[in-house]
C-alpha cells in the first residue's frame, strides 16, 4: 500500500467532482437544505442545539449518496480509463481505498458549511458541545457507511444509473428494515433491529458515542470496500 | 522479452484465444496482424495483465503475468484500443497523474512529461482539456501515456487508429524510431502498417495463429508464392515433361490423377511472375488447355482477403 498512489487517485477523483456542475449542484443542494432546517429550528425552538438539524438533514444522504457515488467506478469503465488504473502498477486496495477517500473529501466539504452553523450559535448562545460532537461522529460515520455502499455499487455496472440505483435500494432497504424488524418475531426480528441505520444512529443524536455502534459502522465501511476490491479482481476474469 | 506459450482464453464456450504462441526477442517489433474479432486485443490485456488467461503461459521480461503482475505492469506501457484518457483534465494534469501511478520519482515528474510532450509535440495542447481534443491529439495523449514511464515493453492496440494519413506517418515514424530501445507489439488490420513498421508479423484469424514469420518471408509468400498448383487437359507425361523445361520452374510433379484428362500438378518455381506467363505459353503453344493456375498457401491468402476487405468497408 503506497499512500502518494492512494492520494493521486483521491485527487484525480475529488477534480471530477469539481470539473462538473453536477459537485456544485449537490453542494447547494445540501447547503440549501441545512440551512433551511437551520433557521427554521433555531427560529421555532430558540435553543442552541445542532441535533435536530442533523436529524432531520440525515435522510438527504440517502438522494445525495448515488448521484456522488455513482461514477466512481461506473465511469472508469465507461470510459476504457479502468484499463490504464488496472494495468498501472497499483493494487486494487490502493484504487478503492484512493476513490474512498476522494467522496469522504467531498462530504468533508460539504459538512464544512455546518460550521457556520456551529459558530453561529457558539456566538449567540451556550450549546453543549458533547451532543455536537457526538453529533458529528455519528452524522459522518453514517455518510461515510453510505459511500462505501455507494462505490461497491460502483463496481457492479458500467452503467452509473444502474449503479445508483442499486445503491438508492441497499441504502433504502437499511433505512426501513428497522421497522419491518418490530413486527418480525424472535431473532428474525432483532436481527433486522440490528442491521437498521436509525437503530444505530439514536444514541448518537443524544451525544452518546458507543463503540457497538461505532463498529457497526466501521464494519459496513470495511465490508463495502472489502467487496468492492473482490469485484475488481473478478472482472479479470 | 515476451513469450506467449499456448495462451487461451475462452468466454464461456467460446475461445477467443486458441493455443496462441509467439516470442518477441528484445528491441524488436512484432505486428499482431488479424481481422476485427480475430483476439489481438484480448491477447494484448492478457499481456498487460488486465485480463486473466485460461490456460497457458506468458511472460514480459522474465516476470510471469499471473504469478508476478506487479512488475510486468511496471515494465509495460499499454495504449488500449480506446485511449484510457480523462475528458474533463487539461493535458498536464492528466500526465502528472499517470507519473504518479506510474512510480516515476517526484523530481523527474516534470522533465519527463516535457520529453513526452515534445516527442509527440503536444507542447502546444498541454493546458487544453482532453475532452476538446481532436481524435488524433487524444490518441497522442493516449501514447504519452504509455511511454511516460519509460517502458521496456510497449502493448499499442491500433496506435493508428482514427488518425488521418499526414498522422498516421507521424505515428508510424515515432514507432520506428523506439527500434532497438523498446520491444514493441502493435496490432492493426491494416496490412501496410505492419510492413512499414514491424520486424515480424503474427496473423491470427479466429483466436488462432495463421501465420508466424519475418515481414521480409511473408511478403515474398505473398508476392505470388514459391509453390503453384495447375490442372491442365492433356497427355500427363507430356505436360510434366515440356513443363519441366519452361524457365524459373524448379521442380513439377504430378499431384491429381488424371480425371476426363485433366492433370493436376504441383510446381516449385523462383517465384517470379514470369514462370507462371511462360507455363501459360508453354501450354498454349502445345494446344493443351489450362483450368487452372494457383499459388499454393490460400489459407494465408484468405486471411488478407479479409483484412483488406475489413480495410475498405471499416
Amino acid at each position: 500500500m503506497n499512500a502518494n498512489k492512494v492520494w493521486a487517485i483521491a485527487r484525480k477523483d475529488i477534480g471530477h467532482y469539481f470539473a462538473s456542475p453536477l459537485g456544485y449542484v449537490v453542494l447547494a443542494v445540501f447547503f440549501l437544505v441545512t440551512g433551511f432546517f437551520f433557521a427554521l429550528i433555531v427560529e421555532q425552538t430558540r435553543q442552541a442545539s445542532m441535533v435536530p438539524v442533523f436529524q432531520n438533514t440525515v435522510i438527504i444522504f440517502l438522494f445525495i449518496t448515488p448521484m456522488i457515488t455513482m461514477r466512481l467506478w461506473s465511469e472508469e469503465e465507461k470510459s476504457g480509463t479502468a484499463e490504464l488504473l488496472i494495468t498501472s502498477p497499483l493494487t486494487l486496495w490502493e484504487i478503492v481505498l484512493g476513490k474512498y477517500l476522494a467522496v469522504c473529501a467531498f462530504f468533508g466539504v460539504m459538512l464544512s458549511s455546518t460550521v457556520v452553523y456551529l459558530v453561529i450559535m457558539m456566538l449567540a448562545g451556550n450549546p453543549d458541545m458533547g451532543p455536537v460532537i457526538g453529533n458529528y461522529v455519528g452524522y459522518g460515520l453514517a455518510a461515510m457507511s453510505f459511500f462505501a455502499i455507494g462505490l461497491f455499487a460502483s463496481t457492479l455496472s458500467e452503467n452509473q444509473i444502474v449503479s445508483a440505483v442499486i445503491t438508492f435500494g441497499i441504502l433504502l432497504m437499511l433505512w426501513v428494515i428497522g421497522a419491518a424488524g418490530g413486527s418480525a418475531q424472535g431473532v428474525f426480528g432483532e436481527l433486522m433491529k440490528y442491521v437498521s441505520i436509525f437503530q444505530h444512529l439514536e444514541d448518537f443524536f443524544k451525544g452518546v458515542i458507543d463503540l457497538s455502534h461505532v463498529f457497526y459502522f466501521v464494519s459496513i465501511i470495511f465490508i463495502s470496500l472489502f467487496f468492492s476490491v473482490k469485484v475488481l479482481e473478478s472482472k479479470r476474469n | 522479452m515476451i513469450e506467449v506459450k499456448d495462451l487461451v482464453k475462452n468466454y464461456g464456450n467460446f475461445a477467443a484465444v486458441d493455443h496462441v504462441t509467439f516470442s518477441v526477442p528484445e528491441g524488436t517489433i512484432l505486428g499482431l496482424l488479424g481481422p476485427n474479432g480475430a483476439g489481438k486485443t484480448t491477447t494484448m490485456r492478457v499481456l498487460t495483465t488486465s485480463l486473466a488467461m485460461t490456460s497457458g503461459k506468458v511472460t514480459v521480461g522474465g516476470y510471469d503475468v499471473v504469478d508476478q503482475p506487479h512488475d510486468v505492469r511496471k515494465r509495460i506501457g499499454y495504449l488500449p484500443e480506446v485511449p484510457p484518457i480523462y475528458g474533463d483534465m487539461d493535458v498536464i494534469s492528466y500526465l502528472k497523474f499517470v507519473a504518479d501511478i506510474k512510480d516515476i520519482a517526484p523530481d523527474k515528474k516534470t522533465n519527463r512529461i516535457g520529453e513526452v510532450l515534445e516527442m509527440l509535440d503536444l507542447e502546444n495542447m498541454s493546458r487544453r482539456l482532453i475532452g476538446h481534443l481532436s481524435l488524433g491529439y487524444r490518441q497522442r495523449v493516449g501514447l504519452a501515456q504509455a511511454l511516460l514511464h519509460d517502458p521496456d515493453v510497449l502493448i499499442l492496440d491500433e496506435p493508428t487508429r482514427g488518425l488521418d494519413p499526414k498522422q498516421i506517418l507521424e505515428i508510424r515514424k515515432l514507432i520506428k524510431s523506439l527500434k532497438g530501445k523498446k520491444t514493441i507489439i502493435l496490432s492493426t488490420h491494416i496490412l501496410p502498417e505492419v510492413s512499414s513498421t514491424c520486424d515480424d508479423v503474427v496473423i491470427i484469424d479466429q483466436g488462432k495463429v495463421v501465420a508466424a514469420d519475418s515481414v521480409e518471408n511473408l511478403s515474398q509468400r505473398l508476392a505470388g508464392g514459391k509453390t503453384l498448383e495447375m490442372e491442365v487437359k492433356g497427355p500427363s507425361a507430356d505436360i510434366e515433361k515440356a513443363l519441366g523445361k519452361v524457365e524459373g520452374v524448379v521442380t513439377i510433379k504430378l499431384a491429381g490423377k488424371e480425371l476426363r484428362g485433366v492433370s493436376r500438378f504441383e510446381l516449385t518455381t523462383d517465384g517470379s511472375t514470369e514462370t507462371r506467363e511462360a507455363i501459360f505459353q508453354c501450354v498454349v503453344k502445345n494446344k493443351w488447355v489450362l483450368y487452372q493456375i494457383n499459388p499454393l498457401g490460400m489459407s494465408l491468402e484468405d486471411v488478407f482477403l479479409k483484412l483488406t476487405t475489413k480495410e475498405t468497408t471499416g
